[in-house]
């Protein structure tokens, strides 16, 4: 379980987050939800343990600021690419953190080999990762996660600049992780997707979170609304799927 | 007893002066170095007017006087050690301000050759100085000795041939960048001697060494009388000078007292500074 | 979750270094350095060379002998010290800075060792010309801590650090030219000793340089493996178990003891901080920094060689070893440079 509370990010004279307090549960998939500059990356951040924060953030009890015990992986929204590095090579650095920095065992090359082929890079893997299409730079980025084996995994708009096909497919080789018990965090602006995936939903509006529980509870709430200023529409399908979209008309 | 008495006091006064003939021999063929390099063109001149050319195996590629000199690659500046060594000399004539000459020499002599660092002299009796110990070093202390009482007598009597009681004022040119020399150089005493009065010492600055940059319009209101053009030789003139603005109006221009400085004469401190002090001689005479 | 097997894939994925070429690199340095002691002006035999070195009977005497221990030797181990010191330093600068073309005289290095350099030797008299490698080397660290202090922001964007590196070497430029320009007796000296020379190398100057470039080197090549998370976000590097920051630091404080140490020992030598870690990563395809050990191997036997040629093309002259740099180095930089365009098309 991590548990934040009276979480508080201030960077210069801002504060980004503010008042913060809530619980995500172990092994699920929890999204944060909310408009451009809401704080979700800084949220992302601080789960991390890279970002300096007031409060408290705790992981199973344990501090996370600059805490290097735990195996968390980070999927940035726009990564640096090594220019002139293979693709089997950006994949292995995620095993790093069970390796230790530049000793690949057999083992850890069987898995990556292994993960390579589950998302479908495997012909790939001597490319350039700069050379990389958007859609299979994500999956390389996914993939280096994969590999590493991680409790917690943060994905920072995982699927923004894909196509409707590469987004599902990266979503579903993440909900895999769920099997493994890994605990799930994103940020996503499509909040249909969203819904789709996740079972917990955090709504992020100005650093603060206006609500935090099930996706079927957080849909259809009012403060989902609010957080966008009233500019969405939710709807629900025969299936039952919701299906959230912006108003045309954004005068309201 | 047969009278080997005498005979064995001549042997043996014989072979005394025999072995002290042979010793001293020795002790000349050690201090009188038979393969002398000189990477200084003012010291290749000096060692040939000293009498000590035959003793010289190669000199620098700035050395071209005298002509018979042997001429190399060499260079003055940037001595390189080992190129050195292929000649196996027994002496090597370095300039102190050539690049590392310190540790140049350092090496040389771990290398068991002899070094002998030579600086440019700072007025006329150091000069005399300095060829005296090459004289010295290389075992030719009469010859130096001649050179510098020649150099002496014949310098004197172009200083008094050319010494002028008017007031001349002149400019010495170094470059087109107008960059000239002081009274405290080597250079500038040479003219002082002459009682000529040297634009540029008003214009010294405490860190200009003696060599301070002065300024156009400074050239012009100081009004020389005589231009030296030491950078003649890279193609200044009368005609280049005439089109700077506002020279034309000079004293210098106006009476053609624009003398041109020969090529190298003037940077040499060796038995040429005869030459240079008697065509300085000549153009003040010139002098309208 | 659910693993495809594939058949027989044990190991697949090409090693990521193969370090037969760090093998080949430090076999390469010792036959380069062979060479480089027996050849020159004066011809040194081989064999003679090997017993001489190894205290065997039957090796050089005399002149030739301390022509080898006193003169060549010496500058032969110089010019690997500094080969490498450089080499590293530039190929640790350039993933720091992620930027391919940084080289470690940025930060001002450069220019701080020159103003250095420039005040020993119009300072009053010739006293401190024996300093001049102690003032070059604070210039440059000097340089180097301006910058860091101006740019403030360095943990957030390594750019700007480069940025007022930029800005505190023009100014030691300016300052040194206009001493120069004041004490034009310098100028020659000066000159010369940014085109870098090697050319008097003794023991004494071995001795010091090698101290600090050797700690230098081992500290990057310690952390080198760590380095390539440098290459990612400060997140994702974080995520993996480094501590971004603190590695920068590191990194940049020990390429910069390794630059300064090579420059007040040898003057500034362009050229090969850019040219062989690329060279180096060009022919192993690799551009991970646990080939540090390499590039810096390679740096050494580089220097080396071209000392070499500095002593030898020109005889009796010298050439200033930042010539040879520049003219081997930059044809070699373009051909690097053009199969690395194709290679990212």
């Amino acid at each position: 379980m991590i548990k934040i509370e009276d979480l508080n990010v201030r960077v210069g004279q801002r504060n980004i987050l503010a008042d913060i307090n809530i619980e995500i549960e172990d092994g699920k998939w929890t999204c944060l939800v909310g408009p451009n500059g809401a704080g979700k990356t800084t949220l992302l951040k601080s789960l991390l343990g890279s970002q300096a924060y007031s409060g408290s953030i705790t992981d199973s009890g344990v501090e996370v600021f600059k805490n290097h015990d735990r195996n968390v992986a980070f999927v940035p929204q726009h990564p640096q690419i090594p220019i002139g590095m293979s693709v089997s090579e950006y994949v292995m650095l995620g095993r790093s953190k069970r390796d230790g920095w530049g000793n690949e065992s057999n083992k850890s090359r069987n898995l990556v080999a292994d993960i390579l082929q589950v998302t479908g890079l495997f012909g790939m893997q001597s490319q350039f990762v700069s050379q990389l299409s958007g859609g299979e730079m994500q999956r390389a980025l996914i993939a280096r996660a994969l590999v590493q084996e991680p409790t917690l995994i943060l994905l920072d708009e995982p699927t923004s600049a894909l196509d409707l096909h590469h987004q599902i497919a990266v979503l579903n080789n993440i909900e895999l992780l769920k099997e493994r018990g890994v605990t799930i965090i994103s940020t996503m602006h499509d909040i249909t997707l969203a819904a789709m995936y996740a079972e917990q939903i955090v709504v992020m509006h100005q650093g603060k979170v206006l609500l935090s529980g099930t996706s079927d509870f957080v849909i259809h709430s009012p403060e989902l609304k609010t957080a966008f200023e009233n500019r969405i529409n939710v709807f629900t399908l025969d299936s039952g799927r919701p299906v959230i979209v912006a108003k045309k008309d954004l005068s309201n | 007893m047969f009278k080997a008495k005498p005979a064995l006091i001549r042997l043996a006064v014989a072979t005394l002066a025999f072995s002290l003939l042979a010793l001293n021999s020795t002790q000349a063929a050690t201090t009188m170095p038979k393969r002398i390099i000189s990477l200084s063109p003012s010291a290749t001149e000096i060692l040939y007017a000293i009498g000590a050319g035959s003793q010289v195996i190669a000199v620098d590629d700035l050395s071209n006087y005298p002509s018979k000199a042997p001429i190399t690659k060499l260079s003055a500046f940037s001595p390189n050690v080992e190129a050195l060594l292929n000649y196996k000399p027994d002496l090597i004539i370095l300039n102190a301000d050539a690049t590392k000459a310190v540790e140049v020499k350092a090496a040389l002599e771990k290398l068991k050759i002899k070094v002998f660092l030579e600086s440019a002299p700072l007025d006329l009796s150091q000069a005399y100085l300095e060829i005296t110990a090459l004289g010295r070093a290389t075992g030719k202390i009469s010859g130096a000795q001649n050179v510098v009482s020649e150099m002496k007598s014949k310098i004197s009597a172009a200083v008094k041939k050319g010494k002028t009681t008017k007031k001349l004022t002149f400019f010495h040119e170094l470059d087109n960048t107008l960059y000239s020399a002081t009274s405290d150089t080597f250079i500038g005493k040479v003219y002082k001697d002459f009682n000529l009065i040297n634009i540029a010492d008003p214009a010294a600055t405490a860190d200009s060494a003696g060599y301070p940059q002065l300024q156009s319009e400074y050239v012009i209101k100081s009004n020389p009388k005589i231009i030296f053009l030491a950078d003649a030789q890279y193609g200044e003139s009368t005609e280049t000078l005439s089109k700077r603005a506002g020279w034309n109006g000079i004293a210098a221009m106006k009476n053609k007292s624009i003398v041109a400085l020969p090529e190298d004469i003037p940077s040499r401190w060796g038995p040429r500074l005869v030459d240079f002090y008697e065509f300085i001689a000549t153009s003040i005479a010139k002098v309208k | 979750m659910k693993i495809l097997k594939s058949k027989g894939h044990e190991s697949v994925l090409a090693p990521i270094w193969n370090w037969k070429i760090t093998a080949f690199a430090a076999a390469l340095l010792f036959f380069v350095g062979i060479m480089a002691i027996s050849f020159g002006p004066v011809s040194l035999g081989f064999t003679q060379i090997i017993k001489t070195l190894f205290g065997l009977p039957g090796g050089l005497t005399g002149q030739d002998r301390t022509l080898l221990i006193d003169l060549r030797l010496p500058r032969a181990l110089l010019a690997a010290l500094v080969g490498a010191a450089l080499a590293t330093s530039g190929a640790v600068y350039q993933t720091v800075f992620r930027n391919p073309l940084a080289d470690p005289y940025l930060l001002g290095a450069a220019a701080g060792a020159g103003l250095g350099a420039t005040i020993a030797l119009t300072s009053a008299g010739a006293d401190l010309y024996s300093l001049l490698p102690i003032f070059a080397f604070f210039g440059a660290i000097l340089a180097v801590l301006i910058s860091f202090f101006i740019s403030g922001k360095f943990f957030a964007e390594p750019n700007s650090l480069l940025l007022s590196g930029i800005a505190v070497g023009s100014f030691a430029t300016a300052v040194q030219t206009y001493l120069q320009q004041r004490n034009s007796s310098s100028l020659r000296p000066v000159y010369s000793w940014i085109l870098g020379e090697l050319t008097v190398a003794n023991w004494q100057v071995v001795t010091w340089s090698s101290i600090y470039i050797l700690i230098a080197l081992i500290i990057l090549i310690t952390v080198s493996k760590q380095l390539d998370g440098l290459m990612l976000t400060d997140e994702e590097a974080y995520s993996l178990g480094i501590n971004p920051n603190k590695l920068r630091v590191i990194a940049v404080v020990a390429a910069t003891l390794a630059t300064a140490t090579a420059v007040s020992a040898s003057g500034l030598i362009g050229f090969v901080g850019i040219v062989v870690p690329h060279l180096v990563r060009g022919i192993t395809h690799r551009v991970t920094n646990r080939g540090l050990l390499t590039i810096a191997l390679v740096g050494a036997s580089f220097l080396v060689l071209a000392d070499l040629g500095a002593r030898t093309l020109l005889s009796p002259a010298e050439l200033p070893i930042g010539v040879i740099t520049a003219f081997v180095g930059a044809p070699f930089f373009l051909v690097v440079l053009r199969k690395k365009r194709l290679v990212t098309q």
